[in-house]
């Protein structure tokens, strides 16, 4: 019988033969950078709708649009950005220092706020960033009490949408001397960061310590409290934001499951978490449900690369974006998935001197801080187009769903019609078939 | 010596009160019918000695910095998480998560105290009198957690820095995982000898051993994961060999 050539392997691809060989091979599940290759329902199955007849648009080339941004306006320091994309947060660790601080100074080019990410806040981030968050998190390594009070915007950490329930994740071949000092934990050690805060381990110790916080914060900031944002991975949406308000959280980072990390089990990132899409509406139908959408604010982020992403993000509801994976590609990452291996050739996630040296700190920080820029130009183009003066007066209403599954997801109508193939989402609430 | 009656005192008023009573030059302070409200005297940052008469609620001390802060009563979970100097002391029991990140002071507990003492500390000293539950040092990162009484089971778990320090007899078998006991060095047992002396408690640094994290000889954490049979003595048992 003749031999079957390149026979249609259907399951088996290379890719699953690949991982099953390995797993046979090491008896343990592999690790993998930069999240999940998934395709997912994403902000590409929308379309934004241009003003004609119904509405002028705005000339793109002779009338202005602003893009300021204001975030947590309830606290008593409301944190206010140039441009609604924010860098998140990625540490010094997973990152390289040279990374960190280009990182930082693209803030300051076009005026926006950047996470510290765990394990401390480098000092010269602190210095070069215009607007710094810095992160609670449950492992608290490299955590101070000072740091706290020098930050323009807070993060208490719950949960990163590329292992959402998993903590941080940092290879041994990582840790170097600096990173351990920083973080306060031996060196070349393979870290596992803790998933659950020990100082607050539920949703009712969680209202007394934001009390706490913000009490401690009012006395040492005279009365400028910044913003205390939770961060949470997309899941049960809904409870979670209900729970957080709740909590008392001035907003909320939402992070969908094909986020990006510098180290993640591969089974965490391609499957658990929701996308940010659906995740996204979920979250702006909770803040209305109860009341919250005008005082709490919404960033989202997990896999937002261009304009039309964050126009997208902004007219279903949000307030911001949070780059990551990104602002990394603008640096000079070509997305090789093996960031875990601390072996990056072009100096962003590597601790080696040697290749850090290779990232030209200023020559990065231009190259994000142009993307920034060029990519807030391109949400104001659409934004523009569909008859807008300021990005944030994008609504839903200009959306439309390209694809019948992200109708359903989001409730937004299927193009070149007013149905909504499930759970309608604001103007089209009643439209549900 | 000021004295401060809070039995009319909201939560909210309450540190900000004592706050402006150590601006306006308190250096001891009384404090009674706390109540067990919330958060007493977190984000104190000022050289104070403050006495609370009563018993306090949740996260006590949170974030204390150079105060003294002794309660009489007991204290409820999270009493001096995130503690960066300065001493709490408290003469009766505590609820969980004591201690929790604290990076520095002494937290001295006289009672008992619940699961999780020590969660995460980076430094600083916890001695409590009585016992420890479950889990006590869980994850800590540096610091020395004394316990005269007796442990709870996993002792230790995945500690990466620190030491706890015990008397429990029974101590070896309650281990966490990644964690060793061992014995006291001379300078250790001097170390807790000079600690009780301090705070009054009847024991001597040599009763003790200590439980160390340990690292294998390639400096990792010996984590335990699912390991149904990749233990090479027992699959070759099944295997007839």
């Amino acid at each position: 019988m003749a031999k079957i050539v390149n026979p249609e392997k259907g399951t088996w691809s290379n890719q699953v033969i690949s991982e099953i060989q390995y797993k046979a091979e090491n008896g343990k599940y592999r690790i993998r950078g930069c999240g999940s290759p998934r395709r997912v329902p994403n902000f590409d199955d929308l379309m934004i709708l241009p003003g004609q007849l119904t509405r002028m648009p705005i000339d793109t080339y002779r009338e202005s649009c602003s893009t300021r941004t204001v975030l947590g306006p309830a606290a008593e320091n409301p944190l206010v950005i140039e441009t609604p994309v924010m860098i998140a947060g990625m540490s010094f660790g997973a990152l390289s220092k040279h990374a960190k601080i280009a990182l930082a100074k693209a803030t300051s080019l076009v005026g926006t706020v950047i996470s510290n990410g765990e394990g401390g806040c480098l000092p010269e981030e602190m210095e070069n960033s215009y607007r710094q968050s810095i992160q609670i998190l449950a492992s608290r390594m490299g955590f101070h009490k000072d740091l706290l009070f020098k930050a323009d915007m807070l993060e208490i950490l719950f949960g990163i949408g590329a292992k959402p329930g998993l903590a941080g994740h940092l290879m041994g071949a990582k840790i170097t001397e600096e990173i351990s000092k920083i973080r306060q934990i031996p060196a070349g050690i393979d870290l596992h960061s803790h998933p659950r805060s020990g100082d607050s381990f539920g949703a009712d110790d969680l209202v007394v310590k934001i009390e706490q916080l913000r009490e401690m914060l009012h006395k040492n900031t005279g009365g400028h409290t910044p913003p205390i944002f939770a961060k949470i991975a997309a899941a049960r949406v809904r409870e979670d934001i209900k729970i957080a308000v709740k909590a008392g959280f001035d907003g909320i980072i939402l992070d969908g499951c094909t986020a990006g990390t510098g180290a993640a089990p591969v089974m965490a990132a391609d499957h658990l978490g929701i996308p940010i899409l659906p995740a996204a509406v979920q979250a702006v139908r909770t803040l209305e449900e109860i009341g919250a959408k005008d005082r709490v604010s919404l960033i989202v982020s997990g896999g937002v690369k261009d304009g039309a992403d964050l126009a997208k993000a902004l007219a279903i509801g949000a307030d911001a974006i949070a780059i990551g994976t990104a602002a990394m590609v603008a640096m000079g990452c070509r997305v090789c998935m093996n960031c875990q291996a601390g072996r990056c050739a072009f100096g962003i996630g590597t601790q080696d001197p040697e290749l850090v040296a290779k990232l030209d700190i200023d020559e990065a920080a231009h190259k994000v801080a142009n993307y920034i820029k060029a990519m807030t130009e391109e949400a104001v183009l659409l934004a523009k187009a569909a008859g807008k003066t300021k990005l944030q007066n994008l609504e839903r209403e200009d959306l439309r769903s390209l694809t019948l599954e992200s109708c359903a997801m989001t409730g937004i109508p299927l193009a070149g019609s007013d149905l909504v193939f499930g759970e309608g989402f604001g103007f089209a609430a009643g439209k549900s078939l | 010596m000021e004295h401060i009656d809070a039995s009319a005192v909201a939560n909210k008023d309450f540190n900000p009160m004592v706050w402006k009573a150590i601006e306006d030059g308190a250096k001891e302070i009384l404090i009674s019918n706390v109540h067990s409200m919330h958060y007493v005297l977190a984000g104190t940052d000022q050289p104070v000695k403050v006495t609370i008469e009563d018993s306090t609620g949740m996260y006590t001390c949170s974030y204390l910095e150079n105060a003294e802060v002794r309660v009489k009563g007991n204290v409820g979970w999270y009493a001096g998480d995130n503690m960066v100097s300065g001493k709490l002391i408290v003469e009766q029991n505590t609820g969980c998560n004591v201690g929790t990140y604290i990076a520095g002071g002494d937290l001295v507990v006289y009672g008992s105290t619940g699961t999780r003492v020590g969660y995460g500390m980076k430094g600083g000293h916890i001695i409590i009198g009585g016992s420890a539950e479950r889990w006590a040092g869980q994850m800590a990162m540096g610091g020395e957690l004394i316990v005269l009484g007796s442990l709870g089971l996993g002792a230790g778990e995945s500690m990466y820095e620190g030491k706890i320090f015990t008397r429990d007899p029974g101590a070896a078998g309650k281990l966490g995982g990644n964690v060793a006991y061992s014995e006291i060095t001379e300078e250790e047992a001097a170390e807790l000898d000079a600690l009780f002396a301090e705070y009054g408690f009847d024991a001597e640094g040599k009763q003790f051993h200590v439980i160390r994290p340990v690292l294998d000889a390639a400096g990792k954490h010996k984590y335990t994961l699912f390991r149904p049979i990749l233990e090479p003595e027992k699959a070759a048992k099944k295997r007839g060999e």
